[in-house]
């Protein structure tokens, strides 16, 4: 199974609605690509290589996550303020302030639940993902950045910055289960499609592979300078290097690094197509997009998009249109 | 500043989170300068990761490794004992005119950013000359929840384009105006 973790949830709702859509034409997955510097949401046809709408987002946007019902949910870092868009017009359908440092996000369809890391307060917010409501906050070790749910939706991790360490919560239950130390400054992290957790370590240039049912760190594995984000295609996890300004590829059988892909600079956010065929990276100082084909592990295009492309979470929402 | 109180602020910056800890945005700032001299000529001038001589405001440049990766220079500002910025170099390409390099230790008092990166490139021109490019990424100076103004996103721009614009203004007046 190659399409990403965010997608998931969908293959669940019934693998007839998948193949129904799949059947009448390609999937037309669309990325979403939070641009803070410049406040604006770039929306672009992955299908097609360009862009079809630029939107305002106010207060320095930068998490994201796509949403299972058409919906997309962006965190706006400058003005602590999350929203939920229509994926269709750009209106933010609902908003709300948190009163802290909110940075990254993931929706738990399943449970109907969005997770929002608080930068500076050590914790987790778990909202209603309609009314974006506080249900209850789950602590963290400091500096939590990047969420991630497992594909199974049995597990949400949070890649906790300045503590060293991942903590991995029941994503039913929101019990802590474990928490993993790993290299240094975790940042950006990901389940596989095998069920591993990946996350990206600032500090150390490595990235840790992690049990998130036993606890266990599994490896570490070389990467370039600084890697942020991380998504998954062709039995390979791709970390985008920002100090490198390249992709490191490792196989998902040996977790060795393979090929170093160049792309922009300042390399951030990264997200895959339903059917794994396409990587799609924001380039934060270029103000560019690069596609990545995962089978040639080549650039096949550059995109211009908005100011500051960060992209921080899943932004490719795919075969729903 | 000192030496050793220079020491003593390493030490402070390495405590756990400190030199680390940053806002939530990222900010950059992009410079060019048109001069009429050719690109090989402004290289040999600025490419040397342990002359930064060519600023006005740098005293002097006291430099180790010259321009091989991790390269450090200790740059003082203004005068002799003035305050100091202590930087690594972690990208150089005479072949590219380019040069990248890190702040590893800055008062943000001298400089209002942390978490600052940035690259130096000289360019062949059209129609002759060079144009030279600076470039910076960086968060503010202030790493918690609502900085004060002094140390805020608009601060540290400001004052990251007062320091490449005084660079390049000299560099104009040294290679003179591309026409």
């Amino acid at each position: 199974m190659l399409w990403s973790n965010a997608l998931a949830p969908q293959a669940e709702l019934g693998l007839a609605l998948f193949l129904a859509a799949t059947a009448s034409a390609a999937p037309a997955d669309t990325a979403f690509v939070t641009c803070q510097n410049g406040e604006e949401l770039s929306r672009i046809d992955v299908t097609e290589m360009h862009e079809t709408d630029r939107w305002p987002l106010p207060g320095k946007p930068a998490g994201v996550a796509v949403g299972a019902h058409g919906d997309l949910f962006t965190v706006s870092a400058g003005s602590k303020t999350i929203q939920r868009l229509s994926t269709k017009t750009g209106e933010i359908l609902s908003q709300i302030v948190l009163d802290g440092g909110p940075i990254g996000i993931a929706q738990d369809p399943r449970q109907g639940r969005l997770f929002v890391s608080d930068w500076y307060n050590a914790r987790l917010w778990v909202l209603d993902d309609k009314t974006l409501e506080t249900q209850t906050e789950i602590t963290t070790g400091e500096a939590p950045a990047g969420i991630a749910l497992s594909g199974d939706g049995r597990f949400v991790a949070s890649a906790d910055k300045d503590a060293d360490q991942v903590s991995v919560f029941d994503a039913g239950t929101l019990q802590p289960l474990h928490r993993i130390p790993v290299g240094t400054r975790p940042f950006g992290l990901g389940f596989a499609p095998d069920g591993r957790l990946f996350v990206g370590n600032v500090g150390s240039n490595d990235v840790s592979v992690l049990d998130a049912e036993s606890g266990k760190r599994l490896a570490t594995v070389p990467v370039g300078e600084r890697p942020y984000g991380i998504a998954f295609a062709n039995n390979h996890a791709f970390v985008t290097n920002q100090y490198s300004n390249t992709l490191t590829a490792i196989s998902l059988d040996t977790l060795e690094p393979e090929a170093t892909i160049d792309v922009g600079e300042y390399p951030e956010g990264i997200d895959v197509t339903a059917k794994g065929d396409l990587l799609v990276i924001a380039n934060w100082f270029d103000n560019t997009v690069s596609f990545v084909d995962p089978d040639t592990m080549s650039v096949v295009r550059t995109l211009e998009t908005c100011d500051g492309p960060r992209a921080f979470g899943r932004f490719l929402e795919g075969g729903r249109q | 500043m000192n030496r050793r109180t220079f020491v003593a602020t390493i030490a402070a910056a390495s405590a756990p989170g400190a030199v680390w800890a940053h806002g939530p945005t990222r900010q950059k700032v992009t410079l060019t300068a048109e001069v009429a001299a050719p690109p090989e000529d402004v290289w040999a001038a600025i490419g040397n990761f342990d002359d930064m001589s060519w600023h006005p405001a740098v005293f002097s440049t006291e430099g180790e490794g010259e321009n091989e990766i991790d390269a450090t220079r200790l740059l003082t500002l203004g005068q002799d004992g003035g305050p100091t910025i202590a930087e690594v170099l972690y990208k150089h390409s005479a072949e590219k005119m380019s040069y990248s390099y890190r702040i590893t230790a800055v008062e943000v008092e001298v400089l209002p950013v942390t978490n600052y990166s940035s690259h130096l490139t000289v360019k062949p021109r059209d129609g002759g000359g060079s144009i030279i490019e600076w470039r910076g990424a960086f968060y503010r100076g202030y790493p918690n929840n609502d900085p004060p103004a002094e140390l805020n996103d608009e601060a540290a721009v400001a004052a990251v384009t007062g320091v490449y614009q005084a660079g390049l203004d000299a560099l104009v007046e040294r290679f003179g105006a591309a026409s």
